[in-house]
Formats: structure tokens, C-alpha cells, sequence
């Protein structure tokens, strides 16, 4: 890696780690669509793919930590991950806790990424061999099937049978794949990045088409402004080892190592739910069950993201699992100004040496910023966002960054196909479905449909 | 401004008449910058894939910091 490129890598870790506190920190800020579309956006400005790898390990790094603030100074998720936090903040408050899960949290943030890293990045190396067997084809039906395609479909039905609707999650894959194909065959090439926003904005924008509609719109309505409860908190030492206890040291080291693997295929947001609850339920005493399952989660969120991302990019090659098919998708897609995907040029012009010495070095930029502005400043910040950013001006801004990367992608068409999967994808996850399911359909359909059109039924 | 109606959206109240003027604001921005880009690249001699997207991100960036000073925040902080 040249000097320059290495400055720029070391510049927009930093950026992105300052960025990402702020977003983490607002609430309603969704991870896909908040990471997604910036980093998309980075790749095709013509940034190279590594770089753009480091910026957003950085922005799992902030991202991460900054978004269960809220959650305990307030009560309100900073993201979708921080939501499963929420019982166990308002137990800690409840008990005068706040300050203590606040600091608990963003110590665990670093243990589960650092953790992750060394796990990810020690078992990918003995595991890349592997990838070349998941991408070889088999004829099925008459169809070439690359071998991976069953991990994705094995995956999938998975996360549909862990959807809250398992029904219409196991139909809408067939029926998601045919819609996502129609629209490739009206473009008449295999378009990702409108289809992939569509998913993306989907729940946010059904909710915003509902707010239009006179009837549905009553359960929402609300009057005068929005009270949010900002406790107090006393000094934090800046020590991490002081922070944490050695049973949460033990459980934050052992289930981030667990989680960043399964998350391979798993959903990130349903391991943080799976494993902290069973810790909150395994301890007899309420308050040190909520204390141990908030600091953990705190651990699992990194740990997954990081795991989701790097064994699909580094040992695959494809997108298994919800992470990598979602906030991570645009490293997994062929780009017309790179000729191959993201991932293909990282792995093909890097040395794995230097793919996890880049990588280290914006998770340690990334917490070198992150860890002491939180801890000595989350509060004022938190203080600062909530009186300062209206969410409309917050939301215009994504769904203007939305509309310019469709219309990019297939000009006017692109913006309603994007229209269409997104209401189509919003009302589906409205009715129960995982975004999982979608974000992975997206990977499987080509497959999928072909395959369906060549059953002999 | 306390008697208007706003939407519930992820915890946060919505006022969809600023929502509207934002979204336009940010995407007007936007696709302004973006389309900028080709002549921009002519004199510049860049790639204009690249320039339309950087651009169009400053400009939906633009539209934002205008659109904090337009909406009004819904948040009202106690502290307790």
C-alpha cells in the first residue's frame, strides 16, 4: 500500500468514526440504511475497495458503541441493534444504573470487536481454501448452481423460520425472487444497487407512506412534543479494565468469539436477543441479570457485525449471511468501474497480511476517537443531537442519497423500481418478515428462479 | 407549533410538512450537484461516474444542513 493511500485510509477511519457517532447516537437511525448507501457511494466514487473496507470497520467500531448511549441515558434505541438493550437499560435506571451500563457498554464494544478480529481473521486464514470448493458449480436440473447457493438457501429458510410471520416469510422468498428477476429482465441487465436501496428503505418508507393514508395513519398520530427523560451521570475512569468485572470480561470474550462465527449465517440483531437473554434469565438476582445481559449485548453487536462482514468477504466470496447481504452487500457486488466485485479486488490485489494489518488499524483509529469522546462526552453530545437534529432533516437526507444512487443505477426507471421493492419489502417486513429474508432473496433470486422455472412441475 | 399533529416514526415524532420540504430540499441538492458533474469533469478531466456521485453526496449534504435550520426539533429534554 502506498503512503498516500494509507493517509487516506487513516483520514477517513477517523471521518467515518466521528460520522457514525453522531448517527449512532440519533435515534431511529437504521444500520443497512445509514452504512449501506455511504459506503456504496464511496466505492463508486472510485475510492479503493480497501480503503473503503477500513472506513467501515470504523463505522462498526462508532457505530456500535455510540448507538446503546441513548438506550442508557434515555431509554432510546440509537439503532435496530440497540432495541434488545432497552428492557435492560430501564431495569438499570430504574436502580440508579445508568452510568454504569453506559461505561459497561462501551467496554464491551471494544472487547467484542477486537475479540471478532482475532477470531474472524485467525479462521478465515485456515479456512480461504474452502471457498474455492463453495464456488464451484454443480448441474441440478439443468442449471448451474454454484455450491454456496445451498449455504444462502439453507440460510434463508433459517431466518424465516425464525421470522415473527413464519409463513409469509417462507412464501415471500419465491415470490421476492420472481419480482427482483421481472425487474432485471424489463432493465434488461442485472441491476443491484436500486433493487438492494429498495430493500433498504423499505420499512422506513412504508411507514412514511402511512402517515399519507387518512385511517392507518390515526394509531401514529400524536400531539406536542416528544419528552425524553436524559438522566444524569457521574465521572467515568477512562480505564477499560476497570469497568468491566471479570465474569462480564469472560462472557463479553467467549460470546463475541461464538456469535462473530454464527453470524456468518445468523442475524446479528437475533443473536444479541438469543444469547442475552439467556444470561438475564440464568441470573436469579433482576438487576445483575439486566447489568450482564446490557453489557454483553453490547459485545455480541460488534462481534457480529464485524464476523458477518469479514468471513462471507474474506473466505466465501459471497454474501451468506444477513449481515454481509445487508449493511455489507456492497462489498459482495460487481461494479461496472471496478469490473469485478469489491471483494475480488481487495483479495486479489492485497496480501492478507496487509487486508487485516488495514483492518486493525481503523478499528484502533476507531476507538482511539470513539472510546474516550463517549466516555468523557456522551452525555453532552447526546444533549447536543437530541436539541439540535430535527429527524426530517435527518431522513430527507437519506432518501435524497437514495433517489440519486437509483437514478444512477437505471436513470428515472431505477427510482420506481426502488419505489415498488421498497413497498413491497416495507409490507412484508411489516407483516412479520425478517429484512434477512429480503437482503438474502436479493443474493439467492437468480439461482432461485431459475431453478423454479427448470422443476419438472 | 405544540398543536399540530405529528407521526410516531422508530420513537420519533414526524411533522410530514417538514418531512416533504426536507426531502425536497436534500434531493433538488442532490440531483442539482449531480448533474453538474459531467461539464465539471470535462474541465476537470475526471472520471464523471465518480464526480456525478461525490457531487450528488455534497449536495444531498447541503440540503440537510439547510433542512436542520427549516425543521423544527420534536424533542423536548428533561433532565432528571
Amino acid at each position: 500500500m502506498d503512503p498516500a493511500t494509507l493517509i487516506l485510509m487513516l483520514a477517513l477511519s477517523a471521518l467515518s468514526t466521528i460520522l457514525y457517532i453522531f448517527i449512532g447516537i440519533l435515534p431511529g437511525t437504521d444500520e443497512t440504511a445509514t452504512m449501506a448507501p455511504i459506503a456504496l457511494t464511496l466505492l463508486l466514487i472510485g475510492l479503493d475497495p480497501l480503503v473503503v473496507l477500513a472506513w467501515f470497520m470504523a463505522s462498526i467500531a462508532a457505530f456500535k458503541m455510540a448507538d446503546s448511549i441513548p438506550v442508557a441515558l434515555a431509554g432510546i434505541p440509537g439503532g435496530v441493534m440497540a432495541v434488545p438493550q432497552v428492557p435492560d437499560a430501564l431495569v438499570a435506571k430504574d436502580y440508579g444504573l445508568a452510568d454504569t451500563v453506559l461505561r459497561k457498554g462501551i467496554a464491551a464494544s471494544v472487547v467484542g470487536q477486537v475479540v471478532a478480529l482475532a477470531v474472524t481473521l485467525s479462521l478465515s486464514y485456515y479456512l480461504m481454501p474452502a471457498g474455492d470448493w463453495l464456488r464451484t458449480t454443480d448441474v441440478v436440473f439443468g442449471v448451474k448452481v454454484a455450491r454456496w447457493f445451498w449455504l444462502v438457501l439453507a440460510g434463508l429458510i433459517v431466518l424465516a423460520l425464525t421470522s415473527r410471520s413464519k409463513f409469509v416469510a417462507l412464501v415471500s422468498i419465491p415470490s421476492l425472487a420472481l419480482l427482483i428477476q421481472g425487474l432485471r429482465s424489463v432493465y434488461g441487465r442485472p441491476i443491484f444497487i436500486s433493487l438492494f436501496l429498495g430493500i433498504t428503505i423499505g420499512p422506513m418508507l412504508f411507514e412514511l407512506l402511512t402517515m399519507l393514508h387518512r385511517d392507518l395513519r390515526q394509531s401514529l398520530a400524536r400531539r406536542g412534543l416528544k419528552e425524553v427523560k436524559l438522566v444524569r451521570i457521574g465521572e467515568i475512569s477512562l480505564n477499560p479494565l476497570k469497568i468491566l468485572s471479570r465474569e462480564e470480561l469472560a462472557h463479553s470474550t467467549l460470546w463475541s468469539a461464538v456469535t462473530s462465527i454464527l453470524a456468518t449465517v445468523m442475524s446479528p440483531v437475533g443473536l444479541t436477543i438469543l444469547i442475552g437473554d439467556l444470561l438475564r434469565e440464568s441470573r436469579k438476582d433482576k438487576i445483575r441479570g439486566a447489568v450482564l445481559a446490557y453489557t454483553v449485548r453490547d459485545a455480541i453487536k460488534n462481534a457480529t457485525y464485524v464476523g458477518g462482514t469479514l468471513i462471507p468477504l474474506l473466505v466465501i466470496g459471497v454474501p451468506t449471511g444477513p449481515m454481509a447481504a445487508g449493511p455489507a452487500a456492497p462489498f459482495f457486488q460487481k461494479l461496472e468501474s471496478l469490473g469485478a466485485t469489491p471483494r475480488d479486488v481487495i483479495v486479489s490485489n492485497y496480501s492478507y497480511p496487509t487486508i487485516v494489518a488495514v483492518l486493525l488499524l481503523a478499528t484502533a483509529i476507531s476507538f482511539l476517537i470513539a472510546y474516550p469522546i463517549l466516555v468523557k462526552y456522551s452525555r453532552r453530545i447526546t444533549l447536543a443531537v437530541f436539541r439540535r437534529i430535527p429527524a426530517e432533516a435527518l431522513y430527507g437526507l437519506f432518501i435524497a442519497i437514495v433517489l440519486m444512487l437509483s437514478y444512477y443505477d437505471a436513470k428515472v426507471s431505477g427510482i420506481f423500481g426502488t419505489l415498488v421493492v421498497s413497498i413491497v419489502s416495507g409490507a412484508l417486513w411489516k407483516l412479520g418478515v425478517s429484512l434477512g429474508v429480503l437482503f438474502m432473496t436479493l443474493v439467492a433470486a437468480p439461482t432461485l428462479v431459475q431453478l423454479l422455472s427448470a422443476l419438472p412441475l | 407549533m405544540k398543536d399540530e399533529v405529528y407521526y410516531e416514526l422508530y420513537g420519533e415524532y414526524i411533522s410530514p410538512r417538514e418531512l416533504g420540504i426536507s426531502t425536497l430540499i436534500s434531493a433538488v441538492f442532490a440531483m442539482l450537484f449531480f448533474f453538474t458533474a459531467p461539464s465539471l469533469a470535462q474541465i476537470t478531466g475526471v472520471q464523471p461516474g465518480g464526480l456525478s456521485i461525490t457531487l450528488g453526496a455534497i449536495g444531498a449534504s447541503v440540503g440537510f444542513a439547510i433542512s436542520t435550520l427549516i425543521a423544527k426539533v420534536k424533542r423536548v429534554v428533561v433532565e432528571v
